[in-house]
């Protein structure tokens, strides 16, 4: 339908609008990142400042930021990988078999996601601290799994499910065995979705707070942790919480930025008939 | 069956077992203790006096007591409006999103970017928006001649406050599932629509929505399931205040377990709101499929 | 007064000219096929008409009235799409029924039409279907139904059997040519198919490239197609085409190629030049077997298809490929490796080899 042009400013209007609405917050936690704290909440807001990196340096120098960072990237990563391959073979298995007990199991391990994280953590705690993993990136590696793995079959199945077995039957006949197939076929075609699954598993570890607060101390602390640190009891550390907010919010971003297609493909899978 | 299609089911039925062991441990050990933590009387603000087993009285406080009523109710209460608000403005979005105009798809992956953010960086973000006699959400409404809002000091609006910031999170996921769909949707009923003359509102009811019930459903469902257990965005905004205003279901078992530190009862909390959504998932679960056996007759 | 007429019909996209400047009358109640490969500018030509395209220049006009501003579904018109365009979430009947809203007409007005496109086609057990649960030919019809209710001056039909398979596309296309003679409406159609042009056309319009190559009755262009495209284009198998020089002795003037050399038709004799490179068009079922004692041209046969009522000879002449149709019982023996055949040069068509028109008497 060719739509007029009143109707196309209209529209561009429209989501300019809506451009408005879901990106000012990004670019508030950007601006306020820079800005010297006389400017922070002046009024009218300041669009034009000097801007500063006094707040970044803060960062860095007043928490072990910089170690913080590793932190989460190892958990993240550490969590990332340890669920992408339990979870693809789950999902496998899942996605190929077919009884009523595989109805069970996968429900049963998708429901994974669905407990409330508050329910578990005093038992996480009283557990890791018994078996000495407190403070560590383990601890936080192993409850990060719970949800990544289920995330990862919810993910790939839809993509397993997408391969044709006639190929795996193909390459059976052509003698190679069940597990060979597995990885030189049927992987490499749902890279996509390994891909997807890796950037989701990687932002929740990344963006998660709760867990990453009641399990760590100060050596495993993440950067969620850390942000949230310069909230004393009275006072908020504007400048230096929007500083380490812009940086727990560049991975999310960059993710977004350059795989958007295969990500929404990959979210949309198991909702939308392709 | 063959003996090619027996190997695969038996090393299939391998790939499955690392997930599950490993599923089945770190989740089963912390539930058993949980539970064995819910029928004790386990408070660490009296640590003289011993943790006895007290059976299920924790759960019966729990069950009578009007703060958790009152945890589930607000958990509803905003559960009904972010779902809501959500499916509205997502479904608008989507919408306006797939006009075939240029620009459309850097616009479609901007939007995406809040669905990626810390929870807590959320909260903060809108804290400072909040923030009280600071905040430029009001600065902002008082330029069109609102004036100042106590978002986050008064119990009439703190929880439209988390409201707000929540359906700023997530509408772009509802966005984006509706637009994928919208976008796999077939064009030709369209073209036969436009053909006869159909107005567009029509078009819209009765040929678009109806098509796109199914992926609605999965979306909101996926959403409500987070939305129970909603934690980060209100622990930053308002802890469950003021007074208790905000104070959800995982605020609620928070306070029990870590400000009373009366972890028994926090424990048996958890449990009852576990089974809470256990039921709501196992009924959704039925009526879907209730719904689409009625269909396929 | 003709139902529907384009006059000087362009279509461009930007810089792009696809349809150039199509001349078109349909008279009431004909039953008119765009005919031509993918890309020709029929299905173009065809959404023109229904409004689905804006008209680039020219006019077209519907029962009288210049329509290239009028809304489709004020243009009296009704199409069948060619992958149907059902709504998949409705039931037949809701299908029919929402194409009648817009009209706004009384309830038992929609019943009653609704009633009689379902007798005429057979509909009734379907109505409460969805297109999910329906066949493809089931599909088709309801397609057809939900543009019948709309009892419109001029039916477009869009590839409606494309989509179909071979048994299939039979029945409906003959479900589709008892309409018309039930209806009498007004039909425009679009196929790539020349054997459904064909058998249900009353004038067919050969497009290439955006230019309409011929207009006429099924038995004009089969018996004298103007240029080599249309030739080639009709009939199946296709016509034989023959590479060939004038050669002008005295009064005679010979079609010469190699051993199949031909007198000229004495109709065309005055228009021929000397040396002129011209392509001799033959259809296989204008190539007769002669006994071997008779006259005639060897020729040595490559295969033989065998059709059942029908077989295909493909034989070889020197250079030259030519395929017979002949009677199935008229085959020549298995084994057999020549055959002699003749071919009356009354059935000869003449094509210039530049130009790729015919030279009509």
């Amino acid at each position: 339908m060719t739509a007029s042009a009143r109707e196309k400013t209209l529209i561009y209007l429209l989501i300019a609008l809506v451009l408005i609405v879901f990106m000012v917050p990004i670019y508030l936690i950007l601006a306020s990142s820079l800005k010297q704290p006389v400017d922070m909440f002046s009024q009218p807001p300041k669009f034009i400042f000097t801007p500063t990196l006094q707040n970044y340096y803060d960062l860095f120098t007043m928490r072990p930021f910089h170690l913080q960072i590793l932190n989460s990237l190892i958990v993240a990563l550490g969590s990332t990988a340890f669920s992408l391959v339990v979870g693809s073979l789950a999902a496998y298995a899942i996605s190929r078999i077919k009884n009523k007990w595989i109805n069970e199991v996968s429900f049963w391990i998708l429901s994974m996601r669905m407990f409330p994280p508050i329910t578990v953590v005093v038992p996480y705690y009283i557990i890791f601290k018994t078996v000495g993993l407190l403070d560590t990136p383990l601890a936080l590696i192993i409850v990060y799994s719970t949800f990544n793995i289920p995330l990862t079959v919810w993910l790939m199945k839809g993509f397993f499910d997408e391969v044709p077995a006639a190929l795996e039957e193909a390459a059976q006949v052509d003698g190679h065995g069940v597990i060979a197939t597995f990885f030189w076929v049927t992987l490499p075609l749902t890279a996509p979705g390994l891909a997807v699954a890796a950037v989701f598993c990687f932002i929740f570890s990344w963006n998660e707070f709760l867990f990453a607060l009641m399990l760590t101390g100060s050596k495993a602390q993440t950067v969620t942790v850390a942000v949230m640190s310069f909230w004393s009891s009275d006072a908020v550390q504007w400048g230096r919480i929007m500083a380490g907010s812009f940086i727990v919010l560049i991975p999310g971003m960059i993710f977004v930025l350059t795989c958007q297609r295969w990500l929404v493909k990959g979210l949309t899978m198991g909702s939308v008939k392709g | 069956m063959s003996q090619i299609a027996n190997r695969n089911r038996n090393i299939a039925l391998i790939f499955l077992l690392p997930a599950i062991v490993i599923l089945f441990v770190t989740t089963i050990f912390p539930m058993l203790y949980a539970l064995w933590l819910s029928f004790r009387n386990y408070d660490l603000s009296k640590p003289f006096i011993p943790r006895i087993f007290v059976g299920v009285s924790n759960y019966a406080e729990v069950l009578s007591s009007s703060a958790f009523l009152h945890a589930l109710i607000t958990t509803f209460k905003l559960m009904a409006m972010t779902l809501s608000v959500q499916l509205v403005l997502g479904v608008a979005i989507a919408l306006l999103v797939t006009q075939k105009l240029p620009g459309m798809g850097i616009v479609r992956t901007l939007l995406l970017i809040p669905m990626m953010i810390s929870p807590v960086i959320v909260g903060l973000v809108w804290l400072f928006l909040y923030f009280p006699e600071l905040g430029y959400l009001n600065y902002f409404l008082g330029l069109v001649g609102i004036s100042p809002i106590g978002w986050i000091t008064t119990t009439g609006w703190a929880l439209t406050a988390i409201a707000i910031a929540d359906i700023w999170q997530w509408t772009p996921f509802i966005m984006m599932g509706t637009a994928a769909a919208l976008q796999s949707l077939s064009p030709e009923p369209y073209e036969a629509a436009r053909l006869d003359g159909n107005s567009r509102l029509d078009i819209f009811w009765f040929v678009t929505l109806p098509q796109l019930k199914p992926v609605l459903v999965s979306l909101l469902f996926l959403r409500a399931i987070d939305a129970f257990k909603i934690y980060d965005i209100i622990y930053v905004l308002t802890k469950g205040g003021p007074g208790d205003a905000t104070e959800v279901i995982s605020l609620y078992i928070y306070r029990q377990s870590f400000t009373f530190w009366r972890m028994g009862v926090g424990a048996a909390a958890s449990f009852i709101s576990l089974m809470i959504i256990s039921l709501l998932i196992t009924y959704f679960f039925k009526s879907m499929q209730r719904s689409q056996a009625m269909q396929a007759r | 007064m003709s139902s529907v007429a384009l006059r000087g019909v362009v279509k461009r996209y930007g810089q792009l000219e696809v349809v150039h400047s199509v001349d078109l009358a349909i008279e009431e109640g004909e039953f008119v096929v765009l005919l031509g490969p993918s890309g020709c500018g029929k299905t173009t030509t065809l959404r023109m008409v229904a409004g689905l395209e804006d008209i680039s220049a020219g006019e077209v006009e519907i029962a009288g009235r210049v329509v290239n501003t009028v809304a489709p579904k004020d243009r009296q018109i009704a199409m069948v799409f060619q992958n149907y365009a059902l709504y998949p979430h409705m039931t037949v009947r809701q299908n029919m029924e929402f194409a009648l809203k817009p009209q706004r007409l009384s309830t038992a007005e929609v019943k009653s039409r609704i009633a009689e496109a379902v007798r005429i086609l057979g509909l009734d057990v379907l109505l409460d279907r969805k297109p999910s649960q329906l066949s493809g030919g089931q599909r088709q019809r309801v397609a057809m139904g939900r543009a019948m209710v709309r009892t419109p001056k001029v039916f477009l039909f869009d590839e409606p059997l494309s989509n179909l398979d071979a048994k299939l596309r039979n029945q409906v296309r003959l479900e589709i040519a008892k309409l018309h003679k039930r209806l009498g409406t007004t039909i425009l159609y679009v196929t790539h198919d020349q054997i459904e042009a064909m058998t249900l056309a009353d004038k067919i319009v050969i497009m290439k490239d955006g230019y309409i190559e011929q207009v006429g009755s099924p038995e004009e262009v089969f018996a004298r197609p103007r240029n080599l495209f249309v030739a080639t284009f009709i009939g199946s198998p296709s016509m034989n085409l023959v590479p060939a020089v004038v050669q002008i002795t005295g009064k005679s003037v010979k079609l010469a190629a190699g051993p199949l050399t031909f007198d000229a038709p004495s109709s065309i004799e005055a228009q021929l030049r000397a040396g002129q490179k011209v392509t001799l068009g033959i259809r296989p079922s204008e190539i007769t077997l002669v006994p071997d004692h008779a006259s005639g041209l060897e020729a040595s046969i490559e295969v033989t298809e065998y059709l059942g009522t029908e077989a295909l000879l493909n034989l070889r002449i020197g250079e030259q490929d030519l395929c017979v149709q002949i009677p199935a019982s008229s085959r020549p023996p298995l084994g057999q490796p020549t055959v002699r055949i003749d071919v009356d040069s009354r059935h000869l068509h003449v094509f210039d080899t530049e130009s790729g028109l015919a030279i009509l008497a």
